[in-house]
């Protein structure tokens, strides 16, 4: 079961601290601890701001995902850009077209704890990604 | 008709309480806290009923049925011990009720089943959330004690804290770990901190991994890590592995590890001198 | 917006407490820059006890800006950061190697002024 959907525009640079701003409150209040919440952000951000690099602008999206065993949060990041071109090697540690650390999407991948993405030339980029309150043990 | 129902029960309350008494004491399961004696099961069972009377007479949850089942639950009373006990009162009422009137309609059976079952319900919902509150309160804290057991932060002297780790390290743990080390060395303003690795029975790849970043996140807050503890078939493991431990400093044991520290933070230790005190003491003698 | 730079004998003092943008943190490292040139300091500390959130970006930043100043002759000691921080960028694979740390403020200096002694 999704709900709650809110979108941010990732259109200036500002938008990206916006983008993470609003995704930790609302990592916050699905009830993710302080780590994780940093966790979440600076996935944000880092989805954005490859939106804001390489598309020129797009859209970050958050769902709550509330099931009966486990509840989470859903990220989804899309834009109209020129795609990515080889996924495998931007999924590589280390790998930078525009001279970062070229820690982006491996690093999101990380600290998430699912990660898909889809893309093409035409129709640009679409990354899904979900993080999992941790459960508690029994 | 209600009010008269419940008057008949009231009224009657001896011989329904004789019928559930037999009807319990023949319930009487194995699975009881063997401590029981009869004695006792009996004086409760009497108590029980007179509890449930008294909720009946007065139309709601009392606050003797909060205090019997508190009773029962810090004395270990299985649950089923209560909610056997309520069902053999449910079938014992509605017997005694319908065998009182000569014929039974439909109706009136219905209406006997349904003030009988709003007797006893809400007793067992008061009931069965007071033992499972109880249960998740013990489960809550017994996590919290495991948190604490699983990885403990010691301080030791101003600014060195050691942290034992006992037992086998998975992703969870692990994460638990650094959670728990980085928030005790920002809490003991730790400028170094010790990790001893002896309890770890088994360092593979994947804890090592965690241990390197626990490591690195600890010099990222700004405080140092020493790794001690390293046994001699986990050095081995770990070189056959070809684990990276160069990074920071080892020790084979904590004594070393903490020699280490004290350089650290520039600080040594200095015996006293014993010897020396009995000479100056002789010497001292000798003068006068 | 600008992150005020103080300056205390040969120490320069700068504690961010503010969401760290792409724009704000280049302006930073340029002012940083700046200011070691004009006044001559031979040690940084800059703290991050206030800041939630460290991205790869922001970490090169911080990366490059302790480089350059190292070039230029000042010490930088990063200090407060913290341990959800910390994690954040462990699991980015960032581990700022070369950047020197310490707990506050206060062991910072301290860890300077044992630097340039040496």
């Amino acid at each position: 079961m999704m709900n709650f959907q809110s979108c941010v525009d990732i259109k200036k640079e500002w938008d990206i601290v916006g983008a993470r701003q609003l995704g930790r409150e609302r990592a916050k209040a699905i009830g993710f601890g302080t780590v994780d919440q940093a966790r979440i952000a600076t996935a944000i951000s880092e989805l954005a701001r490859n939106i804001y690099l390489y598309a020129g602008s797009g859209v970050i999206c958050f769902e709550t995902i509330d099931e009966i065993d486990r509840k989470g949060i859903c990220i989804i990041a899309e834009d109209n850009g020129p795609g990515i071109h080889d996924i495998s090697k931007v999924m590589e540690d280390g790998f930078s077209t525009s001279g970062g650390l070229g820690a982006g999407l491996p690093g999101v991948k990380r600290l998430m704890d699912q990660f898909d993405i889809v893309s093409d030339q035409e129709q640009g980029t679409k990354i899904r990604t979900v993080k999992w309150v941790p459960q508690r043990r029994f | 008709m209600d009010e008269k129902l419940r008057e008949i029960v009231l009224e009657h309350s001896d011989t329904i309480v004789k019928k559930w008494l037999v009807e319990v004491s023949s319930e009487r399961m194995n699975d009881y806290p063997s401590a029981i004696s009869n004695e006792l099961f009996e004086s409760t069972n009497r108590e029980f009923v007179n509890v449930i009377f008294t909720s009946v007479d007065q139309q709601e949850i009392t606050s003797e049925l909060g205090d019997f089942s508190e009773r029962l639950i810090k004395l270990g009373w299985p649950l089923s011990y209560l909610t056997d006990g309520l069902q053999a009162f449910r079938r014992v009422t509605i017997d005694f009720l319908l065998t009182r009137s000569e014929k039974v309609d439909t109706d009136q059976f219905a209406s006997v089943l349904d003030m009988v079952d709003s007797w006893v319900d809400p007793i067992i919902n008061q009931l069965v959330n007071e033992y499972s509150g109880n249960w998740e309160h013990t489960l809550s804290m017994q996590q919290t004690a495991l948190k604490e057991l699983s990885a403990p932060l010691i301080p030791v002297m101003d600014n060195i804290t050691i942290m034992p780790l006992v037992g086998t390290i998975d992703t969870e743990r692990a994460k638990l770990i650094m959670e728990n080390l980085l928030d005790g060395v920002i809490k003991h303003n730790a400028e170094v901190v010790l990790m001893d690795i002896t309890g770890v029975p088994v360092v593979d790849t994947m804890v090592a991994h965690h241990i390197i970043q626990a490591a690195e996140a600890v010099r990222l807050i700004g405080s140092q890590c020493i790794l001690v503890g390293i046994r001699p078939e986990i050095a081995q493991t770990i070189v056959n592995l070809g684990i990276d431990l160069r990074k920071f400093p080892t020790k084979s044991s904590l004594q070393k590890g903490f020699q280490t520290a004290l350089e650290l933070t520039n600080r040594k230790i200095v015996y006293t001198k014993k010897d020396d005190d009995i000479e100056n003491l002789l010497d001292s003698l000798d003068g006068e | 917006m600008r992150i005020p730079i103080l300056k205390l004998h040969n120490y320069l003092l700068i504690s961010i407490q503010i969401d760290l943008d792409d724009k704000t943190a280049i302006q930073f490292q340029e002012d940083l820059l700046n200011k070691i040139h004009s006044s001559g300091a031979t040690g940084v500390v800059i703290d991050l006890t206030s800041v939630d959130i460290i991205d790869s970006f922001i970490a090169k930043v911080l990366g490059d800006v302790v480089s350059m100043s190292d070039l230029m002759g000042a010490k930088v000691v990063l200090t407060g950061i913290q341990p959800a921080v910390a994690m954040t960028l462990i699991d980015l694979g960032i581990h700022l190697q070369d950047v020197p740390t310490a707990l506050d403020l206060e062991q910072g200096l301290i860890k300077l002024r044992q630097e340039l002694e040496d």
